[in-house]
């Protein structure tokens, strides 16, 4: 009777142990399997400062004229940019044209030349370039000291 | 049966261009379209911080104006700067910097052998070439040399009229245009009737060519003045793949 009772608890504890590590594991179980939290866009979401009344604009309202110029404007910027791009469309048509016949006659010549011309040229992408600004670069331009300090915040799942 | 030699000589040219620095400038419909898009933003705008700081400091003059004069307390030592005040630094400060013509020296002065003329459009390189007992204002050409490919060749003609310190990225291995011509008939023999002309194209990556050594007559000319100095059947197949 005196030795089978210390048995006992020593049984009952490591059963309440093992009861209460499997219901942490299922905690943990259940918390990694639902989703992760979704990254939010900061662009998408208006500071609620921004939706204020006093913000809002106050002009007079548009005349007829002036919808009827705007409109009659679209027009004419639609057909400009139609004919533009046609230009350029038929301006590319041109160019493939004159570097097809020019492979013919390559090929005319010889066939090892034309296989050297139409072998891609690796060294050609990526192509990077600088755009053209308003003003030439200045000589002896010294531009203001600045540091620059990133504060973009950083989200991890 | 054996491929009989060609008689055709086999010449590559390097068109060089120096591409545009600045923009061109704007159409008619361009600026009227941009005002009007301007307007627009503007109209479906909210008020910004510096705006409605602004008005409120306006609102504020305004109201001290009408009740008289009285209760400065706010104001003995303090200055306070208003976003008016700022404005006008600002615009000061704009007015005081002075950006570089974008119509340069060599504009004014037609100097066709600078490349700082027209920043606003491509640059083409002529160079003078004597052809059979004629002087002729051509793209630069050499001979096609057996056991080389025709961009090589292209790139030599370049690295002879210019020098080898040239940096200019050549768009492809496939040549852009061919000009054909026959020899006239005192030359013509049985393996010469002609040359084929093989035309590449290039853009120019080095800015200054204060090292370049050349030897002969250049010209930097855009697709327009081409016409004063290529013959009309050249010119015909050179216009075609040339981009304005």
């Amino acid at each position: 009777p005196c030795r089978a009772q210390p048995k006992k608890k020593k049984k009952v504890d490591v059963k309440r142990e093992q009861a209460q590590k499997d219901r942490m594991k299922k905690k943990i179980k259940k918390l990694e399997k639902a989703a992760p939290e979704m990254i939010p866009i900061e662009d998408f979401i208006t500071p609620l400062k921004y939706s204020d009344s006093n913000r809002v604009r106050s002009l007079p309202p548009l005349s007829f004229e002036e919808t009827e110029r705007r409109v009659l404007l679209m027009k004419k910027w639609c057909l400009f940019k139609q004919k533009q791009d046609k230009a350029e469309w038929k301006a590319i048509q041109t160019l493939v044209e004159a570097q097809q016949e020019a492979l013919k006659e390559l090929r005319l010549e010889s066939e090892e030349l034309y296989q050297a011309a139409i072998r891609r040229d690796e060294g050609l992408f990526p192509f990077e370039r600088d755009g053209p600004n308003y003003t030439p670069p200045l000589p002896g331009y010294d531009p203001p000291e600045g540091k620059c300090v990133d504060i973009t915040k950083v989200y991890t799942q | 049966t054996a491929a009989a030699p060609r008689p055709w000589r086999l010449f590559g040219a390097m068109c060089l261009v120096r591409l545009p620095r600045i923009t061109q400038p704007l159409e008619k419909e361009e600026e009227e379209i941009a005002a009007l898009m301007g307007q627009i933003e503007l109209e479906k705008s909210h008020y910004s911080d510096h705006e409605i700081r602004k008005l409120q400091e306006e609102e504020q003059l305004r109201r001290r104006k009408e009740s008289a004069y009285d209760d400065d307390d706010e104001a003995p030592g303090k200055t306070v700067i208003m976003a008016q005040d700022l404005e006008d630094k600002w615009e000061q400060k704009l007015l005081q910097f002075e950006a570089a013509p974008r119509i340069t020296d060599a504009d004014k002065n037609n100097n066709r052998t600078s490349l700082n003329r027209k920043l606003d459009s491509n640059l083409m390189l002529l160079v003078k070439q004597k052809i059979g007992n004629q002087e002729l204002w051509l793209l630069p050409q050499v001979e096609w040399q057996p056991g080389e490919t025709l961009r090589s060749t292209a790139e030599r003609a370049i690295a002879t009229f210019l020098g080898d310190h040239i940096q200019a990225k050549i768009l492809g291995n496939a040549p852009y245009g061919i000009y054909k011509y026959k020899f006239p008939r005192a030359i013509r023999t049985e393996d010469n009737v002609g040359a084929k002309v093989f035309f590449f194209k290039a853009f120019l990556q080095s800015s200054d060519l204060s090292q370049a050594e050349l030897k002969e007559d250049y010209l930097w000319v855009t697709k327009d003045e081409l016409g004063d100095y290529l013959k009309s059947e050249y010119l015909k197949k050179v216009n075609r793949f040339l981009l304005d």
